[in-house]
C-alpha cells in the first residue's frame, strides 16, 4: 500500500512530540532536528527520484555509474571516519571495498537472485548499498581498531621486532584484535536477527507485500553475503595498510 | 683505533661503521662517526643525554635509520640483511625490558614463534636455558612464574636471557640498569661479563660498570671520541 502525501504529513506530524519536550527541558536539539530531519527529506526525495529514472532506464552502465558513486562515497566516509591520515589511506580502503564488491557482488547476482537482466538496479542497488554500507562501517573499525592496537603498545611491537619477527609476525597481535573487534558486534547481529527487531530489508519486503518466507531467505542470503563481504574488506584493508605504514626494516613510516 | 686483535687466525672486524651524519627528527646529533669493532670487544657509549647514545645504538640493529652514510656487519651492509635475521644476531635489551603478561617460561620463548628462529636447531636449548638461570642467579622456579610477580631486576635478567638464547654476536645494551639499585646493576653486570663471550655495547650511567670496558665511546657536541684500551 502506497503512502499518501498527507499521511507523510501526518508522520512529519510526529515531531511535535520531540520539540515539545525538547522546549520543555531547554534541550538544544531542535535546530539539529530541523537540519537533521531536513537533510534527510532532500536526501531521500532526490535518491527516490533518481532511483526511480534509474529503475526505468534499466541499462546496464547507469547502473554501474550509481555503484561506483556509491563506493566512492563509501570510500571517504571512511577515510574521513580515521584519526591517522596519510596519502596511503585511500589506495588502502578503495582496494579494500572494491575486493569485497567483486567477490561478493557476482555470487549473489548470478547464482542466487539470478534478476532479469542481471544488471537490473531495482535488486542491484539496493543489495548493493547493503553490501556496502556494512563494509564501510567495519573497515573504519578495523583499521581505527589496529592503528589504536599499534599505538597503544608500541613497545610490544618492538619488542616483537627485536626478538627476530618479520612484519607479519609482529603485526599479527594487533591484527587480530582488530578483526576481532570488528567482526564481534557483526556476529552478535547475526545472532539477534529476527528476535528483537526485523531487519530493515524484510520490513520494506514485508510492507511491500512479499511473503515473510520469501523475506527471510532473501534475509538469510543477504546476512551470509554482509557478513563474508565485511570479513573480506576488513582483512584486505589491514595487509594492506600494514604493508604501507611500515618500511622494508618494520619500522613505521612517519612516526609512531 | 681499535684494540689490536686477539691470537685468533680468523679474526675480523665484526662492524664497521662509517656515519657522515646522525640526525633525529631535522636535528643533527653528531657527524663523522667512524669506528671498527672488534669480536669480544666491551664498549662503554657514555656521553650526557640527548647527544645521540640511543639514536647510534639503534643503528646498529637497524632500529633507527635516521641516519647517512654507511655500517657494515661481518663485511657485509646492515640493509642487506634481513631484519628479522639481524636482530637477533645484534640482540638489543631495552631499558624496560618488555615481557608480555604471561609466564616467564612464555616470555623466553617469544622468539621461537617467529622468523628468524623458526628453523633453527634448538636441541640445546633447555640446557643453554639451565645454565642462563644459574649464571644469573634464578631458579628453575622462575619458568612458572607470571611476569607481573617479578621485580624490575628480575625482569632485567630475563630479558637478557631471552636475548642471550638468541646466541647474539653482539649485544646491544640501552640503560639496562638506570632503573635499578646498585647492588641488583652490579649482579647484572657480573652475569653479563661471566656468562657472555661475544661483542658488549652499552650505555650506562651506572659508575660500578665503568671500569671493565676495553674501550669508550664519548658523544660530546656532535661528535664521538673514541677511548680505546681505557681501562
Amino acid at each position: 500500500m502506497d503512502i499518501s502525501y498527507l499521511g507523510l504529513a501526518l508522520g512529519l506530524l510526529l515531531l511535535l512530540y520531540p520539540i515539545l519536550i525538547f522546549a520543555h527541558l531547554k534541550l538544544k536539539l531542535s535546530r539539529q532536528l530541523f537540519i537533521s530531519v531536513g537533510r534527510m527529506i532532500l536526501q531521500l526525495s532526490l535518491v527516490g527520484i533518481w532511483l526511480e529514472f534509474l529503475f526505468n532506464q534499466q541499462r546496464w552502465w547507469l547502473t554501474l555509474i550509481w555503484m561506483l558513486i556509491m563506493i566512492g562515497n563509501a570510500i571517504f566516509t571512511v577515510k574521513g571516519r580515521l584519526k591517522y591520515q596519510g596519502k596511503i589511506l585511500l589506495p588502502v580502503i578503495s582496494i579494500a571495498l572494491f575486493t569485497s564488491s567483486i567477490i561478493i557482488m557476482p555470487w549473489i547476482l548470478i547464482m542466487i537472485v539470478k534478476p532479469q537482466p542481471l544488471y537490473s538496479p531495482m535488486y542491484v542497488i539496493p543489495l548493493y548499498g547493503m553490501i556496502l554500507g556494512n563494509g564501510m562501517n567495519s573497515c573504519a573499525l578495523a583499521l581505527e581498531r589496529f592503528e589504536s592496537g599499534l599505538a597503544d603498545n608500541w613497545q610490544a611491537y618492538f619488542t616483537r621486532i627485536s626478538l627476530g619477527a618479520n612484519l607479519w609476525e609482529a603485526a599479527l597481535p594487533p591484527f587480530r584484535k582488530a578483526m576481532h573487534a570488528a567482526l564481534l558486534p557483526q556476529l552478535l547481529s547475526v545472532a539477534s536477527i529476527g528476535l528483537v527487531s526485523l531487519p530493515g530489508m524484510m520490513t520494506g519486503q514485508i510492507l511491500g507485500g512479499a511473503s515473510p518466507l520469501v523475506a527471510i531467505k532473501y534475509q538469510m542470503m543477504i546476512m551470509f553475503a554482509i557478513f563474508s563481504g565485511v570479513t573480506i574488506t576488513d582483512y584486505v584493508a589491514i595487509r594492506l595498510y600494514l604493508k604501507k605504514r611500515f618500511d622494508k626494516f618494520y619500522l613505521p613510516k612517519g612516526g609512531r | 683505533m681499535a684494540k689490536e686483535p686477539s691470537s685468533a687466525p680468523d679474526y675480523m672486524k665484526l662492524l664497521q661503521i662509517d656515519i657522515k651524519r646522525l640526525y633525529f627528527a631535522d636535528k643533527d646529533l653528531a657527524r663523522d662517526i667512524k669506528l671498527e669493532v672488534s669480536t669480544q670487544e666491551r664498549i662503554l657509549i657514555v656521553g650526557a643525554t640527548g647527544t645521540g647514545k640511543s639514536s647510534l645504538l639503534n643503528t646498529l640493529n637497524l632500529m633507527n635509520q635516521s641516519y647517512e652514510g654507511e655500517i657494515l656487519f661481518e663485511g657485509k651492509f646492515l640493509q642487506d640483511y634481513h631484519p628479522h635475521e639481524l636482530r637477533t644476531r645484534i640482540s638489543m635489551v631495552m631499558q624496560e625490558t618488555y615481557l608480555g603478561d604471561g609466564t616467564v617460561q612464555e616470555a623466553l620463548d617469544e622468539p621461537l614463534n617467529y622468523a628468524a628462529l623458526k628453523n633453527a636447531d634448538h636441541s640445546d636449548r633447555k640446557q643453554r636455558l639451565g645454565e642462563l638461570l644459574e649464571s644469573f642467579k634464578l631458579s628453575l622456579d622462575y619458568l612458572a612464574k607470571r611476569v607481573n610477580q617479578l621485580s624490575g631486576g628480575e625482569k632485567q635478567r630475563i630479558g637478557l636471557i631471552r636475548s642471550l638464547l638468541l646466541r647474539p654476536e653482539i649485544l646491544l645494551l640501552d640503560e639496562i640498569s638506570s632503573a635499578l639499585d646498585q647492588k641488583t646493576s652490579g649482579i647484572i653486570s657480573d652475569c653479563i661479563f661471566a656468562s657472555y663471550p661475544g661483542t658488549v655495547i652499552a650505555i650506562s650511567h651506572d659508575p660500578l660498570w665503568q671500569e671493565r670496558w676495553d674501550r669508550t665511546w664519548s658523544l660530546e657536541a656532535g661528535k664521538l671520541i673514541d677511548n680505546s684500551g681505557v681501562k
